[in-house]
């Protein structure tokens, strides 16, 4: 818990500690009086025995600004809680029931809310007079409709949640859903405005009590206080700059309390970030020969340093790709395929990642290259289309601006043929009326439609390479087939070559010339797609293949289970990273890491003691689980 | 057991218009049964579900749980009625409450009835998990595969004869997948369920199924037994579906040639056959006339004025 919330909320929540006990014990503590005049000399700075000096009747600052924390935290945390007693309910009842009761309630706030806030309070007041209580109840009500407003929004964000639906199906009652389903998950958002609002309404009081509209005197307030010392301020400055530093500090106080409770709210840690920054050295690189083929890609890692250890997400990854064909890698999530794609095209993300390994475009090394170029091989020889469209486009540009943009910027076209290319580019991906699909945002299209608009933008440089990470998996099965036709033609019309990160086997086997299955960071299995379906020799490859339903299976037909599940990134098991869950280990499997072997088929690979289909596993049957 | 009947759902689109989410679908399903719903997004499945456990209730039409029904029925009764039925979510992280611990969870139902929570060990150890180590913790410690078990012990633990599964697997890797299909086969034999199951994916569906339902922007397009509609499609979106799925290796004519363009917006559905304006074999007749649900084989029923009787 310390390590998530950080120092320096520890540090607020103890001066907010500290200055709360001390104003509700002060009659305790070893002060003069608030009112005792001539404690010490009048105006005298601060000294030992006055900490924060004496005001202009020689009364002790320190006593004073302690007593009138009472006022100012009283009324911070009383309002807050007022505002909170009275519009929670609202709030709950508005983002759970909807419809009607919504429309009034927030009919009614949206019109409270219209009220100039600080001018009401004065005006309420300075009518009813000024006093701890009329402040509390003007500022607590003030509140109100914020919290409405916020308690509706967090409670409209979870209402709509599955849970909720699977507790109304076991027939709880609607008070015991807000009460158990939905205020757990309020409260801390709520708690971190709680604490923000404590800051304003700290702030607020400070204003009143400054126009002397709050407690009145002999009772000390912090904005009274600065308002006592104005007068004097050029002979004793210390009268104003004691209350007022203090104002400051709990002010920030609050404010970051609040703020690093609204942080804990959407972080779901699992102790797998990255902790340090990236150390400069990278990883080593085994050796290996240049082969001068279009795309090669030799012994690439990608570590992280979380704090629970050493990541291995990508673990010695190598490959040559040639003109004209696609490449799949297929993984299980977490198995490293997305990262390995990342790393070819230099887009980890910055923190704690250490990558090692070569790429090289037609024998030339990537990474030696100065940014620029770096920049412009990123740009125009590589292209990308990844999993969600929507996050590929910008939602608030047109998808002529974007389309147009790396014609312009990378093909240096002016507005006119960049426009013609654009159309003509969005035709080829078979967008019906291009020329007015120019002209809209991306959320005016579908899902398919968006996809074929990235795809349109990913060939527009003429790329040789075309990396496309799960493109077809958040769409359609009919769009999928539409797309993955698209990609194929495109491939073959321009002769790329292509890199297909996909989760679905059936899409691999129908699409990929060669085929990398990577299991944990490493690759388990590699060759041209039919020799590894066909004569699959890695165990995780085989189970994978019969866990999936086939259309031709009869029904109910039981599919293989891969028993247990993927190892965790931070505590690979020893030897074979697939050992523990493999039907076939044996005791080498648990000591030994088995290398990336040929198979019987030119470049078949695969990495396994006991490969399935060859007999080893019986042949050394006393060392194996089983078969 | 349960009888669907011209279950109209629709959901104001502003200015208004209207989401035409579901528009007459009609089915039954058997006691002990496991039917199959398949459809693409859009295509009114998940909304089915949903009716069918009145979260929220139909626009109009008639669901009946054992001859009773339920789209009249209000306060208690449509609670007691309503826990005879369960369902189980796409996402199974956001389908668990984060703040509550996994026994809560489990427990959660019979605390709702006044009934003892002693059922939740077994239903845990039911669903493939360690009541001792697995109760104490929070969701977001389990993977999404153990999350989805913890919201079938969660569905099971009031003992439902019916549970509606809205894409239960769509979420999980395939090695899990086949782990939760495998669980919700022992478990439907073991306690004795009928199962509806929700799917995008055929294959996935015709694999659990018993009969497969296939859906089409609000309406039913074919329902059939699993290998009948597997290998004699009728109806040509069926026909589509089954030849867009990669590596099917099915005889079918290239999925670019069975089907066209993209879905129409369920706020203007076409006329006559909502399929019409993708469909290769479109007629005239196809926009003037709505194509009713008919049989064409021993229990194949398909919505169309062309079917390919003769199969592929």
């Amino acid at each position: 818990m310390p390590r998530r919330l950080g120092w320096t909320f520890w540090l607020s929540a103890g001066w907010i500690g500290l200055l709360l006990l001390a104003a509700i014990f002060a009659d305790l503590l070893p002060l003069p009086r608030y009112d005792e005049t001539l404690a010490g000399a009048p105006q005298s700075g601060p000294s030992p025995a006055h900490p924060f000096g004496t005001d202009g009747l020689g009364r002790d600052m320190l006593s004073r600004v302690v007593y009138g924390a009472r006022v100012s935290l009283g009324v911070g945390i009383g309002a807050v809680l007022l505002g909170l007693v009275i519009g929670a309910p609202f709030g709950l009842i508005a983002g759970y029931r909807r419809r009607a009761a919504d429309a009034v309630i927030m009919a009614v706030n949206d019109i409270a809310l219209a009220f100039p806030a600080l001018v009401f309070a004065l005006a309420v007041v300075a009518f009813a007079g000024a006093g701890l209580s009329n402040v509390l109840i003007v500022l607590g009500v003030l509140g109100v409709p914020a919290w409405t407003r916020l308690i509706r929004g967090a409670t409209m964000a979870f209402a709509e949640r599955e849970f909720v639906v699977a507790a109304r199906a076991l027939g709880a009652r609607d008070s015991r859903i807000l009460l158990r389903e939905i205020v757990p998950n309020v409260a801390l958002p709520a708690s971190s405005y709680a604490f923000i609002g404590m800051a304003v309404a700290v702030v607020a009081e400070g204003g009143l009590a400054f126009l002397g509209l709050s407690v009145q005197a002999p009772t000390p307030t912090w904005g009274g206080l600065i308002n006592e010392g104005r007068g004097i301020m050029e002979t004793a400055p210390h009268i104003v700059l004691a209350p007022s530093f203090v104002m400051f500090l709990t002010v920030l106080s609050f404010n970051l309390v609040g703020d690093r409770l609204r942080a804990l709210t959407d972080v779901r840690q699992s102790g797998l970030e990255p902790a340090r920054p990236s150390a400069a050295t990278p990883l080593p690189t085994g050796e290996h020969e240049v082969a001068g083929t279009l795309l090669q890609v030799a012994d690439v890692r990608t570590h992280f340093e979380t704090p629970r250890g050493t990541v291995r997400a990508v673990d010695g990854v190598s490959f040559t790709l040639e003109r004209g064909r696609t490449l799949a890698v297929v993984g299980e999530s977490g198995s490293g395929k997305s990262m390995l794609i990342r790393t070819i095209l230099g887009l980890l993300p910055g923190a704690g990642a250490v990558s090692g390994g070569q790429v090289y475009l037609e024998g030339r090394e990537i990474g030696d290259l100065a940014p620029a170029e770096k920049r412009e091989i990123l740009g125009t020889r590589f292209a990308t289309v990844f999993q969600d469209p929507m996050t590929a486009l910008n939602p608030v540009r047109t998808i002529g601006t974007q389309v147009m943009e790396p014609l312009r910027v990378h093909l240096g076209m002016d507005r006119k043929r960049a426009r013609q290319e654009a159309v003509r580019l969005l035709a080829s991906v078979g967008i019906p009326e291009p020329a007015q699909v120019l002209r809209r945002y991306p959320h005016q299209l579908s899902g398919g439609m968006r996809q074929r608009v990235t795809i349109a933008m990913a060939l527009s440089c003429d790329p040789d390479v075309l990396f496309a990470d799960e493109p077809t998996t958040a769409l359609d099965v009919t769009i999928q087939d539409q797309v993955l036709r698209l990609i194929h033609r495109a491939r073959e019309e321009r002769d790329l070559a292509m890199i297909l990160v996909s989760h679905d086997l059936a899409v691999v086997s129908q699409w990929a010339d060669e085929v990398i299955v990577m299991y944990a960071g490493k690759v388990v299995e590699r060759g041209p797609a039919a020799a590894l379906f066909e004569r699959t020799r890695m165990p995780y490859t085989e189970a994978l293949l019969q866990a999936i339903p086939r259309l031709d299976d009869p029904s109910h037909h039981r599919l293989r289970v891969i028993e247990g599940r993927p190892p965790d990134p931070a505590r690979l098991p020893p030897g074979c990273r697939f050992q523990p869950r493999c039907p076939y280990a044996g005791e080498r499997c648990e000591t030994e890491e088995p290398p990336l072997v040929r198979a019987e088929t030119p470049d078949h690979l695969y990495a396994c003691w006991f490969p399935v289909g060859t007999g080893a596993g019986i042949v050394e049957g006393t060392e194996s689980r089983g078969r | 057991m349960l009888r669907v009947e011209d279950l109209v759902v629709e959901f104001p689109a502003g200015k208004g218009r209207r989401v035409h989410a579901v528009s007459g679908v009609s089915f039954d399903v058997a006691r002990g049964e496991t039917l199959g719903i398949v459809g693409e997004s859009g295509c009114g499945k998940s909304t089915t579900a949903r009716a069918l456990m009145q979260l929220p209730a139909p626009l109009s039409g008639s669901i009946r749980l054992d001859g009773v029904e339920m789209t009249s029925l209000r306060g208690e009764k449509l609670r007691e009625t309503r826990r005879r039925l369960q369902m189980i979510f796409q996402d199974p992280i956001s389908s668990l409450n984060p703040r509550r611990k996994v026994r809560d969870i489990v427990a959660e139902g019979p605390r709702v009835w006044g009934e003892g929570a002693d059922r939740v060990d077994e239903m845990l150890e039911a669903v493939g998990l360690d009541p001792v180590t697995a109760a104490g913790r929070r969701p977001h410690e389990f993977s999404g595969g153990q999350c989805q078990r913890i919201c079938i012990a969660r569905a099971l633990v009031l003992r439902p004869e019916v549970v509606i599964c809205d894409e239960p697997v769509s979420a999980l890797d395939v090695s899990v997948q086949a782990q939760i299909l495998g669980l919700l086969e022992d478990l439907k034999e073991r306690y004795r369920l009928t199962l509806v199951f929700i799917a995008h994916d055929l294959a996935v569906v015709k694999n659990i199924s018993d009969r497969v339902l296939v859906m089409y922007l609000g309406k039913i397009c074919e329902l059939a037994p699993g290998e009948t509609l597997v290998n004699r499609p009728a109806h040509p979106y069926t026909r589509a579906l089954l030849a867009s799925i990669p590596g099917g290796r099915l005889a079918l004519p290239p999925a670019d040639q069975l089907i066209k363009g993209e879905p129409p917006s369920p706020v203007w559905p076409p006329s006559g056959c909502r399929f019409r304006t993708r469909c290769p074999k479109a007629r005239a007749r196809c926009a003037e006339e709505e194509p009713v649900v008919r049989p064409v084989a021993d229990g194949q029923w398909v919505a169309c004025h062309f079917p390919e009787i003769d199969g592929v």
